[in-house]
């Protein structure tokens, strides 16, 4: 899932700060679209996001997909 | 998790992954060595995995981790890893970690869990090999699959050939250990698997089991029809059992019910269970630690009219927690849910986040083109089918290429700082990444390239995994020959990249939204609870739009009730400007600077605003079937709506009323379904059985589309003995006026009933008709005006259904509500932050970046026949008077750069940046001549 | 094509016998799917409730007394429309108007004789424990551990007298302290209520009851899964009694975990195990019987392809055991087929009807050599 709709500068940038304070805005549970979808939103409007997910990855069932409907694209 | 909303303070247990992220790069010599093999979970247990592995290819981070099954962690044995890792990444000492973070909100996002078939032993599932279910095989169908890509069975590890696809597993049912809910996605995902499978074999031959097909939402109905239209391909109507497994063949037989010819046994070569969705593993747990309430179903509950906050103060849910949801849906209710934070923490916005810093960037455009090519493995994607070490090779060996490498992932983490580093390194000024397509990652390339300090325009990529190892995974050698076609003709482009410079604007702080419906007056709320001011332009006299004629909904909603409410914070909100009785009369300038012309109540007035929310809503469609508009008993399902709010006494004292659904669409003329009236019919039936429980209620239907939870509202119906009937488009139900018993006038209908095998005769005192939800005339004026996109049935077209699902390609122009598609109110509002949401990404930003590759117009080449200005769609170019008479000019602002006007210009003065005639030509001729 | 109006009155008058979740159906067809009937001939549970739905039933025809009521599809509607209960509502309806197409008119004798006898065949109600005559079985009196209740299959058919005399047999060898009701006992009716006659059920089930109150009864030992059905749920939910009911499978597997019962020999024989509709699904009985065969020394015990809640029907449920079948539509050839498939020496069932119906189908085609159908009495009285 590291592409254009997620950044990977942002993930990144989120990533980041996990390790360096632990003080945000909000924090967002589950990685997968709906999740990522949120925490760059958020964080493009100007919050400090913590994205927190269980698995070793972000990513989600969505990760598992080969492609989407209606527009069957790749889902990665 | 303890505090409250703007003040929580939440310990999260990190689990440890044994492996030192800052060191590990994803080389996976461990892997190699890694004794350890089980079924791996992200492969659905098809193939195997190792105890240290990277969770799967395009993991974020991408650095492997040490699972559970690790013996060294089991017995403290092997231990292999630590001595083969030349990193020393590995480190057994790590502990979980406790993290205590402080957050002023929640979002929830925990998703979803499919169905699992096997514990209720349905279908053979577990028990016969060539049985799995629809996520197995996605991974079957998926590339990083266990197959790499291959449809293989389990059994003999041969291409199926017949396939057959069972719907509703585990959904629309109240046997224990199933869900009641219409899980709602899995008709159209097994659809989406039917036409990838024809792609992967076309001889295949597909068959979907199913009851109803669901495709309520946009474009659904054609991607249905699409599906339906290929060859070998069948939808049959029955659910089914399994029959056997054929010793020999391992094929399984299933058994599927007909109305004519009795129950049928075929035998098939595979058999995938459409599975539903489950609320998230663990939901209890979750529920407990965040203090919210879930629904009987284990979902998040949330308020209908407040539909993206759980039971608790400052926590949100998004996505499929909120119950069985697409992901378009999960995208921007995410985006919604991120607007109602936005409302809660307005306060401290921007306060601690910090900007990108990126290193001064070094002009080197006069330099030697010293270009970098980095070749992608994408996991097996390219790799596999592609030959990439000798691609490698073979870039090195092109004029100008200083540095070429090859890369397993070029998108993640490692490999992105990779190229940065290396373009620093090795002096390099231009790079070339032959990966995937640039419409998903350049702008992350682009970031690459700015971080190694050269100018972002100075890439380009070439595409050998859409355009090349996707479409030709039989021949491999002649898959490499062209992505290395591919990478010389990008090289030859990239000798002529030049630096541009993208410009920042300022925004304008105010929102404008068009329409003053349910959708209009939320987003235009939401903004302005986040300090935004917003003029609200309504073409009626009254706000509430579609709203004002509906009275309750399933959930049980006042909406008359609510609508006052809504309304009335609209009045009151002090950054809520209300125009009513409004036109607008014209509209221009760009994202973060846009002026629009409004009439309202015989005032002209000029509105400036950096976003544009357009929300107008929808219409109810006046049938011209079924006597309507001659006969007076016949109503539209709205009329009814009326009629059952206001007592009507003529409706209430009925002894018989049919419904006929699908009124004026999913036909030649419509082709989609409203998504709506299902719902809405059983909804008045319900309403009517309350007030004459006595009255006999017929629906007539194609399928029901009843899904996510109205399939409850469905089974209750039925329970009120409201009868179902279901007809075929191509004998349609019959209506006419006739002398019923007691000699009373009736409207007689007449609908075959393709189980009974007769027709049925009904005599009615009244018929409502469930009519289509067809877009709004108010709709295509502001499609014209904005110059929006409307897809063919005429709603709004969205940038990306699931990228963008509320943008326009236009930026700073957004959508939301029945403009967009019919929906439910819940929806529309969930829709309608979300809109709100991404306004605000664009409005809480002081300046906005505007591309550098557009039209630039030579002066001297220009004829001004203003060929260009008709064919641009966004209203970029307008002409200025020279001295040498009216000549074309292009603002950069508004420029897509989509070059449509260069094709048209008859002089050749136009030209797009980043794609000049130069670039383009000398990548033409790399193409012939090797 | 036919065109016909809904017939409220007759919707109306099936609600009154009982039809109700009906209307839940969305005409799935999955109860068609997995009815035994349409391995052998099409019927269509589906179309009858569709009938049912719009009161246009055909009450002549034949289709309304096939379902076996085997329970197969009340298990897998994803409606949960009580089938069963709906087809028992439209027999009451048939039978009401004294409508018993040709194939079903065996019905009206089996309810006299029961009306007479108390038994279905007929035969003298005094001849009932005829059986026990050589068996010293002894007559329940108030105090005994157990009511031994055989039923009439076992009370009078020839074959079934054996699986009686194994099951006293047995008991004896265990010190089982049990006597049986002889001509007091009553047909438990639960067959007869399947085909709609509730009046005739009643009656025999309020004269059993009335016997084992007059007598002290406390537990009931069945050996006919029938039996053990309309004890145990039928006559609580009819008249609020609550006796002790067992089967006899159950309390061959309970007297042998407290040691009264010891297997001392080796059976060395390739068996199968049929699960009977009213003791598997209707009662979920599954694992005692196959225990107790597992506990055999020698036995080897092979599943059939549909097995436990899968099981298919013999086709004696539901009063069609009165029934005449052509040969080419009996469930019980094609379950026997099943046994020899897999190569089962003898197939062993729990139930007199099964026992009845496989024994017939051996006949039929001609494998009186290949297998031999057993009660698992009859298995366990060699051991003991
Ligand atoms: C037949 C039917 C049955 C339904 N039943 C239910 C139900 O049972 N439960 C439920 O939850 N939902 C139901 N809905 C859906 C519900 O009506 C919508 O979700 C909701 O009202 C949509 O709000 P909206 O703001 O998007 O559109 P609308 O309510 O249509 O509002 C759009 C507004 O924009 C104005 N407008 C249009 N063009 C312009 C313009 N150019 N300039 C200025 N103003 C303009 C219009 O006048 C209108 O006021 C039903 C819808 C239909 C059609
Ligand atoms: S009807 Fe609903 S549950 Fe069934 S397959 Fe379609 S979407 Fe899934
Ligand atoms: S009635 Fe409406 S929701 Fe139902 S299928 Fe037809 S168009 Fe779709
Ligand atoms: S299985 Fe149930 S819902 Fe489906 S057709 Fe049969 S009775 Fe109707
Ligand atoms: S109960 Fe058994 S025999 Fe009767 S209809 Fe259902 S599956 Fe068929």
């Amino acid at each position: 899932m590291a592409n254009g709709q997620f950044p990977e500068a942002l993930i990144q940038q989120l990533s980041q700060k996990f390790r360096d304070h632990h003080f945000g805005d909000v924090m967002v549970v589950g990685g997968g679209v709906s999740g990522i979808q949120a925490s760059l939103d958020l964080a493009s409007s100007g919050f400090k996001v913590y994205l927190v997910d269980k698995a070793p990855s972000i990513g989600g069932h969505m990760a598992q997909l080969d492609k989407t409907f209606p527009t069957n694209e790749c889902s990665m | 998790m303890e505090g409250e909303a703007g003040d929580f303070q939440i310990t999260l247990i990190k689990k440890p992954k044994y492996i030192d992220e800052d060191q590990c790069t994803g080389c996976t010599a461990c892997v190699e060595y890694c004794p350890v093999k089980y079924p791996d979970p992200f492969n659905q247990e098809i193939s195997q995995n190792k105890a240290i592995h990277i969770y799967f290819a395009q993991a974020i981070p991408l650095v492997t981790y040490i699972d559970d099954s690790c013996l060294y962690l089991k017995e403290k044995k092997c231990g292999i890893c630590e001595g083969i890792c030349k990193n020393h990444a590995i480190d057994f000492n790590q502990r979980a970690e406790k993290i205590e973070v402080k957050v002023g909100a929640v979002i929830l996002a925990p998703g979803l869990e499919p169905y699992d078939p096997g514990l209720r032993h349905d279908y053979g599932y577990g028990q016969f090999a060539n049985v799995v279910t629809s996520l197995d095989y996605e991974r079957l169908m998926c590339a990083t699959g266990p197959y790499q890509g291959e449809i293989l069975r389990a059994s003999d590890r041969k291409h199926p050939h017949k396939i057959a696809w069972i719907q509703c597993v585990g959904s629309r049912q109240v046997i224990p250990g199933g869900n009641s809910y219409c899980s709602g996605v899995c008709c159209t995902y097994a659809q989406k698997q039917v036409i990838l499978t024809k792609e992967h074999d076309a001889e295949a031959e597909c068959t979907i089991f199913h009851n109803d097909i669901r495709s309520y939402n946009k474009d659904f109905e054609r991607f249905y029809q699409r599906t339906e239209s290929l060859p070998g391909v069948r939808f049959i109507r029955s659910y089914v059992s399994i029959g056997r497994e054929i010793p020999a063949s391992k094929n399984v037989t299933i058994r599927y019910s007909t109305p004519d010819d009795g129950v049928k046994e075929e035998e098939f070569g595979l058999v995938v269970l459409s599975v539903g969705l489950n609320p998230p593993a663990d939901y209890t747990a979750l529920a407990d630690k965040f203090g919210i309430e879930l629904n009987a179903h284990g979902f998040c509950q949330t308020n209908p009219v407040d539909p993206m906050e759980a039971t608790r103060p400052g926590i949100f849910v998004s996505g499929a927690f909120r119950g069985p949801t697409d992901i378009p849906e999960s995208v921007f209710s995410a985006s919604a849910a991120g607007s109602e934070c936005g409302e809660l923490l307005n306060y401290r916005r921007g306060k601690l986040t910090q900007a990108r810093i990126y290193p001064p960037e070094k002009d080197v455009a006069q330099e030697e083109p010293r270009i970098g090519v980095f070749v992608c493995h994408c996991g097996a994607n390219i790799g596999r089918i592609v030959d990439v070490p000798a691609t490698v090779e073979y870039a090195l060996s092109l004029p100008h290429v200083a540095y070429a490498q090859e890369q397993l992932f070029s998108c993640a983490t490692n490999s992105a700082k990779e190229i940065s580093d290396m373009t620093r390194e090795k002096g390099l000024n231009r790079v070339v990444i032959a990966a995937c397509s640039p419409r998903t990652l350049e702008p992350l390339f682009r970031d690459t390239l700015r971080e190694a300090g050269i100018n972002q325009y100075y890439l380009d990529m070439a595409n050998i995994r859409e355009h090349n190892s996707w479409v030709h995974s039989k021949e491999r050698e002649e898959s490499t020959r062209k992505a290395q076609d591919l990478i010389r003709m990008s090289v030859a482009r990239a000798r002529h990249l030049e630096p541009l410079q993208e410009f920042d604007l300022p925004v304008n702080k105010a929102g404008l939204v068009v329409g003053g419906g349910l959708a209009g007056m939320t987003a235009a709320l939401s903004l302005a609870n986040q300090g935004h001011e917003v003029y609200l332009v309504e073409k009626e006299s009254d706000l509430g739009g579609m709203a004002r004629r509906l009275h309750s909904t399933l959930e049980g909603l006042d909406v008359q009730q609510y609508l006052i409410d809504v309304v009335g914070k609209i009045y009151r909100h002090p950054l809520v400007h209300v125009y009513t009785e409004a036109a607008i009369l014209e509209t221009g300038g760009y994202v973060g600077n846009f002026a629009t012309k409004v009439k309202s109540r015989g005032r002209v007035m000029e509105i400036k605003h950096g976003a544009t929310l357009l929300a107008t809503g929808a219409e109810e469609y006046r049938p011209t079937e079924y006597l309507y508009g001659e006969d007076e008993r016949v109503v539209t399902n709205l009329e009814l709506e009326e009629q059952i709010a206001g007592r009507d006494e003529r409706l209430v004292g009925a002894r018989s009323l049919v419904m006929i659904q699908c009124v004026g669409c999913r036909n030649a003329e419509r082709n989609y379904c409203s998504r709506v009236c299902c719902s809405h019919s059983i909804k008045n039936a319900l309403n009517l059985k309350a007030l004459n429980p006595q009255m006999d209620i017929y629906i007539l239907f194609r399928d029901m589309r009843t899904y996510g939870y109205y399939e409850d509202y469905y089974r209750e119906a039925a329970g009120k003995e409201v009868r179902f009937i279901r007809y075929e488009p191509t004998d349609p139900p019959e209506v006419e006026p006739a002398v019923g018993e007691e000699g009373l006038g009736v409207l007689r209908v007449t609908v075959t009933d393709p189980i009974l095998g007769k027709r049925l005769e009904i005599d009615a005192d009244v018929v409502a008709l469930a009519a289509a939800v067809i877009p709004s005339a108010g709709s295509q004026e502001a499609a014209r005006l904005f110059k929006v996109n409307s897809n063919p049935d005429g709603f709004f077209k969205e940038a990306h259904v699931k990228l963008r699902p509320v943008d326009f390609v236009a930026d700073g122009i957004y959508l939301c509500g029945m403009a967009h598609y019919p929906k439910f109110i819940t929806e529309t509002l969930s829709q309608a932050y979300a809109a709100a949401g991404r306004a605000l990404t664009l409005l809480s930003h002081d300046t906005v970046v505007a591309s550098g590759s557009v039209c630039e117009v030579n002066e001297r080449k220009c004829i001004g026949c203003g060929a260009c200005i008709s064919a641009c769609s966004y209203g970029a170019i307008e002409f200025r008077e020279t001295r040498q008479g009216k000549k074309a000019v292009v603002n950069p602002v508004i420029c897509k750069g989509d070059g449509l006007c260069n094709a048209k210009c008859p002089t050749g003065a136009i030209s797009l940046k980043h794609h000049t005639d130069e670039e383009i030509l000398s990548q033409i001729d790399a193409a012939v001549q090797p | 094509m036919e065109t016909a109006a809904p017939f409220k009155e007759a919707i109306d008058e099936l609600r009154e016998n009982g039809a109700e979740a009906f209307k839940f159906c969305y005409q799935c067809g999955k109860c068609d799917t997995v009815c035994p009937w349409n391995r052998v001939r099409n019927f269509s549970m589906r179309k009858l409730i569709r009938e049912t739905t719009f009161g246009l039933i055909e009450i002549e025809r034949e289709e309304l007394w096939r379902c076996t009521t085997c329970g197969r599809c009340p298990q897998e509607c994803p409606r949960d429309v009580k089938q069963i209960d709906n087809i028992i509502a439209l027999r009451r309806f048939a039978a009401g108007y004294g409508v018993f197409p040709g194939p079903v008119k065996p019905i009206r004798t089996v309810s006299g004789n029961l009306t007479a006898d108390g038994n279905p065949f007929g035969e003298e109600r005094a001849k009932r424990a005829d059986w026990a005559k050589d068996l010293s079985v002894k007559t329940f009196e108030e105090g005994m551990e157990i009511l031994y209740f055989p039923g009439c299959y076992l009370s009078y058919d020839a074959r079934l007298k054996k699986v009686a005399a194994a099951t006293v047999k047995i008991l004896n060898k265990a010190g089982v302290n049990f006597g049986i009701l002889g001509a007091k006992e009553n047909c438990c009716g639960e067959s007869i209520r399947k085909t709609g006659n509730e009046s005739l059920f009643k009656r025999l089930a309020r004269e059993n009851i009335k016997t084992w109150i007059d007598h002290g009864v406390q537990k009931i030992l069945v050996s006919s899964p029938h039996c053990y059905h309309t004890f145990k749920n039928e006559y609580p939910k009819e008249f609020k009694v609550n006796f002790e009911v067992v089967h006899i499978s159950q309390y061959l597997y309970e007297l042998m975990n407290e040691g009264r019962l010891r297997i001392n020999k080796d059976y060395a024989k390739k068996v199968t195990y049929h699960d009977p509709c009213y003791l598997g699904r209707h009662n979920g009985i599954y694992d005692e019987p196959r225990a107790l065969l597992n506990k055999i020394p020698g036995l080897q015990l092979d599943e059939l392809p549909e097995s436990r809640e899968k099981s298919f029907c013999c086709g004696g449920g539901g009063g069609r055991i009165w029934i005449e079948t052509p040969k080419s539509e009996r469930f019980a050839n094609l379950r026997l087929e099943q046994a020899l498939a897999i190569g089962a020496e003898e197939l062993v069932t729990a139930c007199p009807y099964c026992i009845t119906n496989f024994e017939d189908s051996r006949v039929v085609l001609g494998h009186d050599d290949l297998i031999q159908v057993k009660d698992i009495t009859e298995v366990l009285q060699e051991v003991v």
